[in-house]
């Protein structure tokens, strides 16, 4: 057990103990190779079960809007999932009073398919450590540098520090390098439009429409998902271009000025569908025009949210952008 | 007849083929493989140990499909039942092929007459692949398979190295192989040992004798909420699942097209009715059903376990959700009593 995951199971237990908590979400040891999975803790006799490393790939700030306000939540956050808890607070899904935010400095979450393909599948143990992820395979131990492993949003965050946690576990880290993210946009954006098509075509028309991006998004949170609404329907129903390419084009609208870049949409993906050179590509145009960061505080609105009376009003006739 | 089939002859005995046939067949896109048409330029996935991503059972159930055309202006309606075409699928693995004979039951079998099923599954040849090296999410020979069995399969191959090892099972596949050489005594020996290694390998993560009953003896309790409490409602178990076959049919009024389109259990939207009442409301409930379905409704339908262990749930769940683990809990709950010590 590592000295960071033993100080979040005491944390853990104090909550519960001390009754500041109905519930702690955190991670539990896995039942399949390389996969701890989501867990709500209750009772500290369960925290035995509580594991953390590199390979815990879910967003948890994605349970929060399960409960009611009123259920008083401790949560574990990275530097993503506070934000998204922030983003989800400024949008009244929970009140940031009935939350106790158990931080963690995050080096970057393990794409566990990557390990895999290098190890194969047949693991009797792992260890995550600083540089090194150390995997026991059946006939084998790897050894494998950890920075390569890692989800390409990790690769490139900027923010690795939980913003606002009322507990900080670890050492703060270095902001990460912010022209990483731009850079990758900027890629992208330097491409013809043929050539953009063509991208967007080969990676949209992949999807299997399982909304496995969806649900594995905190921000996606609605009731009901326009792909779910039928009187009207606003898409075609299929895997057909047409189906595909309306899904991804307008779940990426939807999270303008909304989106943290967390990568929590690909990790999910059974058809490792690139999905984050759209909602980066908002980021960065959020930021660009509005100066604007999703979840960097728990009270500012998105610009999209928000109505001032010196908006831009690019859209109108003879308007520009300033 | 049991005959060897050298690798380094491998693709021009498809290029063959694939004059009388068309053939499907493994292949990578990106990281992952799918049973894709053999070309000349194809390049085969057949060395990795565990199974394509997207199930085969696209090949007969294709995730959307249109079964009708229709005018609205004009009223003419237009059936879209495919015809029957003759094809290879080589290289399925037997988890798969399994999976096929289970969908029979649901498409193929008293009134249930599918065309469209049918059509793809009457000139369709499954010369299967056997696992000689297991993954760790899977769990054949759990569920009445094992990777070397050969239900549902017309052919099937043990890789022995520089060549396989060919048994055919039925009649209609002889001619592809009798310009093979037959295997003697010794190579077949050392394929059953393969095939036993792997057997081995795999042992049973748990037994199937009184499952369902025990399954059915908790259907309201508690245990399904806490199974359930991590999953994110996605369809990615049932879309990869070689056994789910629920879909939906859609009107794609401005096409004039009817859509028939895979469909999950594990969608709200999928028990929600008109009234707005859902007899699914949580995923508690969906849980539940996706697993009773596989472990003790498919006995009452099919008198066969729906689930053949090839583990796609297990491995692409993406909060780590493991049906073996799930199953174990769920039979052993016995009560709420008992659970609250």
């Amino acid at each position: 057990m590592s000295e960071l995951e033993q100080k979040i199971r005491s944390e853990a237990e104090r909550l519960l103990k001390e009754g500041l908590v109905d519930v702690v979400i955190a991670f539990r040891k896995e039942d399949a190779p390389l996969r701890p999975q989501p867990a709500f803790f209750t009772h500290p006799e369960d925290l035995e079960n509580l594991t953390y490393n590199g390979l815990c790939a879910n967003n948890l700030a994605n349970y929060l809007t399960r409960y009611p306000r009123e259920t008083r939540i401790g949560m574990l956050v990275r530097g993503c999932e506070n934000r998204s808890v922030n983003a989800l607070i400024v949008e009244k899904q929970h009140s940031r009073e009935n939350l106790y935010l158990i931080g963690i400095p995050c080096t970057g979450i393990i794409d566990w398919r990557k390990v895999i393909a290098l190890t194969g599948e047949d693991i009797l143990g792992y260890e995550d450590t600083d540089s090194t992820l150390i995997v026991r395979a059946r006939h084998q131990t790897f050894r494998l540098p950890r920075q390569e492993l890692l989800h390409p949003s990790c690769q490139r965050c900027v923010h690795p520090n939980p913003l606002s946690a009322d507990i900080l576990l670890g050492e703060a880290l270095p902001e990460g390098d912010p022209t990483l993210i731009r850079a990758r946009v900027e890629s992208f954006e330097a491409l013809s439009r043929e050539e953009r098509t063509a991208f967007f075509r080969q990676e949209a028309e992949r999807c299997i429409r399982c909304y496995a991006c969806r649900e594995a998004c905190p921000m996606c949170y609605c009731e009901e998902c326009f792909v779910d609404h039928n009187t009207p329907r606003w898409t075609e129903s299929g895997t057909t271009p047409a189906g595909t390419h309306a899904w991804h084009i307008i779940r990426a609208f939807h999270q303008t000025g909304r989106c943290t870049s967390c990568g929590a949409c690909e990790r999910a993906c059974p058809m490792d569908i690139q999905m984050t050179y759209l909602t980066d590509k908002l980021g960065k145009d959020m930021w660009d025009y509005y100066q604007f960061a999703a979840g960097m505080d728990d009270k500012t609105q998105p610009p999209f949210a928000a109505f001032t009376m010196d908006d831009k009003k690019h859209f109108q006739a003879g308007g520009k952008l300033s | 007849m049991k005959y060897l089939l050298p690798k380094n002859e491998l693709y021009s005995r498809l290029a063959r083929w694939s004059a009388e046939y068309s053939i499907l067949a493994p292949q990578k896109v990106g990281e992952y493989s799918e049973f894709l048409p053999f070309t000349a330029q194809s390049e085969l996935c057949l060395q990795e140990p565990h199974n394509t991503r997207y199930p085969a059972k696209a090949l007969f159930f294709p995730q959307s499909e249109t079964i009708l055309k229709y005018n609205r202006i004009s009223g003419q309606l237009e059936s879209a039942a495919p015809e029957s075409q003759k094809r290879i699928v080589f290289g399925i693995r037997p988890c798969d092929a399994k999976a096929v004979t289970l969908l029979d039951t649901v498409f193929a079998e008293g009134d249930n007459q599918d065309p469209f099923w049918l059509a793809r599954r009457a000139e369709t040849f499954l010369i299967g692949l056997g696992c000689h090296e297991p993954c760790a999410t899977c769990f054949c020979t759990s569920t009445e398979s094992g990777p070397f069995h050969t239900e549902g399969l017309d052919a099937l191959l043990t890789d022995l190295g520089e060549v396989f090892f060919v048994e055919t099972l039925s009649e209609r596949v002889e001619a592809l192989f009798s310009e093979l050489s037959p295997a003697e005594a010794a190579q077949q020996e050392i394929a059953l040992a393969v095939q036993a290694a792997a057997e081995k390998s795999l042992p049973k993560v748990f037994e199937l004798d009184g499952i369902k009953e025990k399954l059915d003896r908790v259907f309201d309790k508690e245990i399904w909420a806490e199974l359930s409490q991590s999953c994110l409602g996605c369809g990615i178990c049932t879309f990869l699942c070689p056994t789910c076959f629920c879909f939906d049919l859609v009107d794609e009024a401005q096409r004039g097209t009817r859509v028939r389109n895979w469909d999950t259990c594990m969608y709200r939207v999928y028990s929600l009715e008109a009234s707005a009442h859902n007899p699914r409301p949580t995923r508690r409930e969906r849980t539940r059903q996706r697993l009773m379905h596989k472990y003790s409704y498919w006995w009452e339908h099919a008198g066969k376990l729906g689930c053949t262990g090839c583990g796609r749930c297990v491995r692409y769940c993406p909060v780590g959700l493991d049906i073996r683990a799930m199953i174990k809990k769920a039979s052993a709950y016995e009560s709420e009593a008992q659970h609250a010590n």
